[in-house]
């Protein structure tokens, strides 16, 4: 949540898909969120903090930086 | 729309629908004290209490009858905790100037019962301030 234009994008659409198309109930279950964050979130309208990054990369057991991608400035 | 969003739109059309009854009493059957506004306007944020609670019901009702599923609340994560603190930081901008109008309209020497009506104007709509602020902020991230 902030100005302007997300500079973090993710991959959470893709792995829900890999995850045999979990549901963003199932997921928003397990990470502990209410759905419309994880909605959010996919739509890059939404930058989880910290704890819920993680939070989400060990729903998908996977690396951090394989769901979030930090687009610098100008990127 | 999430639940949370047809809250805000309830508080807001709760505002609007109180603030107007306000406004039609106070043009049609002016108070004759300061106490009497005062009481008046007390009773009107009680209604908007009241006018919430029902709202809120009736629409969970109603959505729930739509979709054929229970809607209701959901616990709060740090998303909607952050929405909600950025809508009470305009709000309280707007109450903030809302109690500095009510004291200059009592400094230029107007009535009380003026200063009393800016006031809660000023609150009503930091309350309108405060949802839109969530639907925005919801909307938009």
């Amino acid at each position: 949540m902030g100005k302007g234009q997300a500079r973090i994008d993710n991959t959470i659409r893709t792995l829900r898909f890999n995850a045999g198309e979990m549901t963003q109930a199932a997921l928003a279950e397990k990470v502990g969120v209410t759905r419309q964050t994880i909605v959010a979130m996919e739509q890059g309208r939404y930058s989880p903090s910290l704890e819920v990054a993680f939070r989400v990369a060990r729903a998908f057991g996977v690396p951090l930086e394989q769901v979030f991608q930090y687009r610098g400035e100008g990127e | 729309m999430s639940f949370k969003e047809w809250e805000a739109v309830v508080n807001i059309i709760a505002a609007i629908v109180i603030g107007a009854w306000v406004i039609f009493e106070a043009l049609t059957n002016p108070p004759a004290t300061v106490a009497a506004v005062a009481g008046r306007l007390l009773w009107a944020i009680l209604y908007v209490v009241l006018f919430n609670i029902a709202a809120m019901i009736v629409m969970s009702i109603l959505v729930s009858i739509a979709r054929r599923e229970e809607f209701k609340d959901e616990k709060a994560d740090e998303r909607d905790k952050a929405v909600g603190m950025k809508g009470m930081r305009n709000a309280y901008l707007v109450a903030s100037i809302a109690g500095v109008a009510s004291l200059f309209t009592l400094a230029f020497g107007a009535d009380p019962a003026e200063a009393a009506y800016v006031l809660f104007g000023g609150l009503m709509l930091a309350g309108v301030v405060d949802a839109g602020s969530r639907l925005v902020y919801y909307r938009i991230g």
